[in-house]
């Protein structure tokens, strides 16, 4: 009953380990950036692989793991700060089975597994966020926040509103790979 | 919202029967399948406001220290580290040196990390950007932050005013919860026994202090021991109430030479305090950042535990997880574009960014449900309307219900809704089904809906129309149509209770492998069993008459 969520063919590029990546999303500084496989980036998503440290050769800056969604139009840009004078950023982990909503904003340190943002968040610099963890939509967190695993929050500043069921990690999951198994080319 | 299909949980109601599905209250009686849990041993469906619960670890939320449980009394509750929250907004704070932040980015966050500068220190708020220099609280050292300020806490008048209401209750809540132990036999206290004591002590004091006001007894079947409560002394307040008739007035005079409304702290900031705190925004105090906590759960009649967390606070595994989703069918409901609108050129309601479909008064809809089997073993699965009122007309098909309460009915005329009347199978669970990018996937199409079935001529037999009766099958799903007539006056929403039977083999003498490698029934007669239990179904808002013709101009 769950209906395809079609795009046309020629919108995405598909990789050898099954990530979709659209032909309209900004990666900058793609050899900085690891997709860990049926991972979607979605139209007009930008991420920011070129702010790495500052020194030569080239770091890993983010990274995202299997059954990811980077929603339409979405920033994700590694976090910084000046540590004893000196300007830098730092690299962004995020795991497996997450999903960011539409028009969301990412400077988090960490994701953990089987989280889902929602759509126009703002994920602030350095914040941490546990596994089956879930950000409501339109939902402002500061820089720094920690976020406890199978929490929901919401709201601006984002606040902890209740514990999620027990049974997350398998809901997310399903979610994440049924979005991936719809999200097909129209013409094949 | 689209349209949903949540499940019952009786609650240990002497009547297994469901609250009619469109009453506001029945909400609390309903839920989604993944928030259910399932008690083997009662073979009963409970949920998170029936299971009993206990707090198995605390934990920090933003530090996510575990903190042992013999401190946490002490610490109240709160972290006792360096986690506070702004009184203003109620965003984390953190601990920044007198020297000024950079400013860098604007936002002045960038110096939190590093607590290096110069004393003193304090809290800021990187989101509202409330400082604690705001309110006179500065810190010499960047650490043990906490114990400076519980010291101020310990001494603030409800701190004070709870020691002397512990105090007053401590000899009573040994007392009873000795008795308790010494009490009865382990088989026959099951219920009494998670009556906390506190919870019997405010109980008692209430009943006492308040005529009128009968003592809290889960079960009124229960023994009528008589409580120490007579026994109990008077408690006498440190501070008179009614004595503050002058800080009453300091309230009003300040309130009448504010100039900014910001100056007063809002409800939201005041009221999560014990005690009446000042109404000035200038006086707000940061906050010790509350514990959490993680729980077990038992089913609250045999005590088996259904849930239970592994130690580590930011583990999301459970040594024991008995969740209503391994046991019963999970089931969800679409509607699929209806022929009439389409031939009005209205939008079919799958294309309806808003998930709302709109069922048009005194028009008839197809829906699908489908089902889908956690067991190793098929099912045969039943469905039927249960009918809130009294079959008035007893002529109507077996599928069919009316709707509305008394009070409704000139305003709410009915619909019927048909189901497959038959029993109908599904097949098996098996890994091998889970995933893998297979575009049978997904399901039947509206296009095609029903006439093409491959499946469906089977079974609809004499079913009211082609719609209803078993659409489609694979792997552990059976798809599954129905109808609604919604009468030419409703309102409201197409609502109802449905009654889900399943028939399945039980295995209890047979291991889980031998069970899910070999469909194999020769060798013993199998024992079936049946479980029943209800839903509601959720199909969405009726579009009144009026609304609907002002759509088709
Ligand atoms: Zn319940
Ligand atoms: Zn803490
Ligand atoms: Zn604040
Ligand atoms: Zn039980």
């Amino acid at each position: 009953m769950d209906a395809p969520i079609s795009y046309p063919k020629s919108d995405y590029i598909e990789t050898d380990t099954g990530n979709k990546v659209s032909r309209r999303a900004t990666i900058s500084g793609p050899q900085n950036i690891i997709l860990g496989g049926k991972t979607v980036i979605s139209n007009g998503a930008i991420i920011r692989g070129d702010l790495k440290r500052t020194g030569p050769g080239h770091a890993v800056v983010i990274s995202l793991g299997r059954y990811c969604l980077v929603g339409e139009g979405c920033v994700m840009r590694p976090p910084y700060k000046t540590y004893r004078g000196n300007f830098n950023y730092y690299p962004m982990k995020i795991g497996d089975h997450v999903h960011i909503g539409a028009g969301s904003v990412v400077e988090a340190a960490t994701i953990g597994n089987h989280v889902e943002v929602g759509k126009n968040c703002v994920i602030g610099k350095f914040t941490i966020i546990k596994d089956c963890a879930k950000i409501a939509d339109n939902t402002i967190i500061p820089p720094n926040t920690v976020i406890p695993a199978l929490a929901l929050f919401s709201g601006s500043p984002g606040r902890f509103i209740e514990d999620l069921p027990e049974s997350t990690q398998e809901m997310v999951e399903s979610r994440t790979k049924s979005y991936y198994t719809r999200f097909q080319p129209l013409d094949r | 919202m689209a349209p949903s299909i949540d499940y019952h949980c009786p609650c240990l109601a002497s009547s297994p029967a469901p609250p009619p599905p469109h009453l506001p209250s029945s909400s609390y009686s309903f839920h989604p399948l993944h928030e259910l849990f399932f008690c083997e041993e009662c073979d009963a469906v409970r949920c998170n406001r029936c299971v009993s619960v206990e707090v198995s670890g605390y934990y920090c939320p933003n530090c996510l220290f575990e903190v042992p449980s013999a401190s946490v009394r002490a610490e109240k509750n709160r972290c006792a580290r360096n986690c506070f929250m702004c009184p203003n907004c109620r965003n984390t704070l953190s601990v920044v040196p007198s020297d000024p932040p950079d400013m860098d980015d604007g936002r002045g966050s960038t110096a939190a990390l590093n607590a290096v500068g110069e004393p003193p220190f304090f809290l800021y708020c990187n989101h509202c950007r409330w400082d604690s220099a705001e309110v006179d609280i500065t810190f010499e050292k960047p650490t043990g932050l906490a114990a400076q300020l519980q010291k101020h806490e310990d001494s603030a008048p409800d701190s004070l005013e709870f020691e002397r209401l512990k105090e007053h209750f401590e000899p009573f809540l040994r007392a009873s919860s000795s008795s308790a132990l010494a009490g009865p036999t382990p088989a026959s206290h099951s219920h009494h026994a998670h009556v906390n004591p506190i919870t019997a002590a405010a109980s008692s004091a209430l009943a006492r202090d308040i005529p009128g006001v009968a003592k809290y007894a889960p079960h009124p079947r229960g023994r009528r021991d008589k409580g120490p409560r007579d026994e109990m002394s008077e408690y006498r307040s440190r501070v008179e109430v009614g004595g503050t008739s002058a800080m009453g007035e300091a309230d009003v005079d300040f309130m009448r030479r504010i100039e900014e409304e910001s100056e007063v702290a809002a409800v939201e900031q005041r009221w999560a305090n014990s005690w009446a705190t000042s109404l000035r925004t200038s006086d707000l105090k940061p906050l010790r950042i509350p514990l959490h906590s993680k729980k077990s759960k038992r089913c609250p009649t045999c005590r088996h535990i259904l849930i239970k967390p592994e130690q580590k606070a930011q583990s999301v595994r459970f040594k024991i997880k008995l969740v209503a989703a391994n046991y019963l069918p999970s089931m969800t409901v679409a509607l699929p574009r209806p022929l009439d609108i389409v031939r009005r050129g209205a939008r079919p309601p799958a294309d309806d960014p808003s998930g709302t479909p709109g069922l048009h008064a005194g028009s008839t809809y197809p829906f699908q449900i489908a089902l889908t089997n956690p067991l190793y073993d098929p099912i045969q699965v039943r469905l039927s309307v249960q009918r809130q009122i009294p079959p008035a007309v007893s002529a109507a098909a077996a599928a069919a219900a009316t709707e509305g309460g008394a009070t409704e009915k000139s305003r709410r005329p009915p619909f019927a809704v048909s189901l497959p009347s038959s029993a109908f199978p599904i097949a098996a669970f098996a890994e091998a089904w889970e995933y893998e990018d297979d575009e049978d996937m997904f399901g039947v199409d509206g296009d095609e809906f029903g006439l093409e079935s491959r499946d469906g001529r089977e079974t609809q037999g004499k079913a009211k129309s082609k719609t209803v009766g078993v659409l489609e099958k694979r792997a552990n799903v059976t798809i599954v149509g129905g109808e609604v007539v919604i009468g030419k006056d409703a309102r409201g929403e197409v609502k109802f209770n449905m009654l889900v039977s399943y028939t399945y083999r039980s295995d209890d003498a047979l291991p889980e492998d031998e069970v899910r490698g070999t469909p194999s029934r020769t060798s013993k007669a199998p024992e079936m069993k049946t479980f029943s239990f209800s839903t509601a179904v959720n199909l969405g808002p009726v579009v009144p008459r009026e609304e609907n013709r002002m759509d088709t101009d």
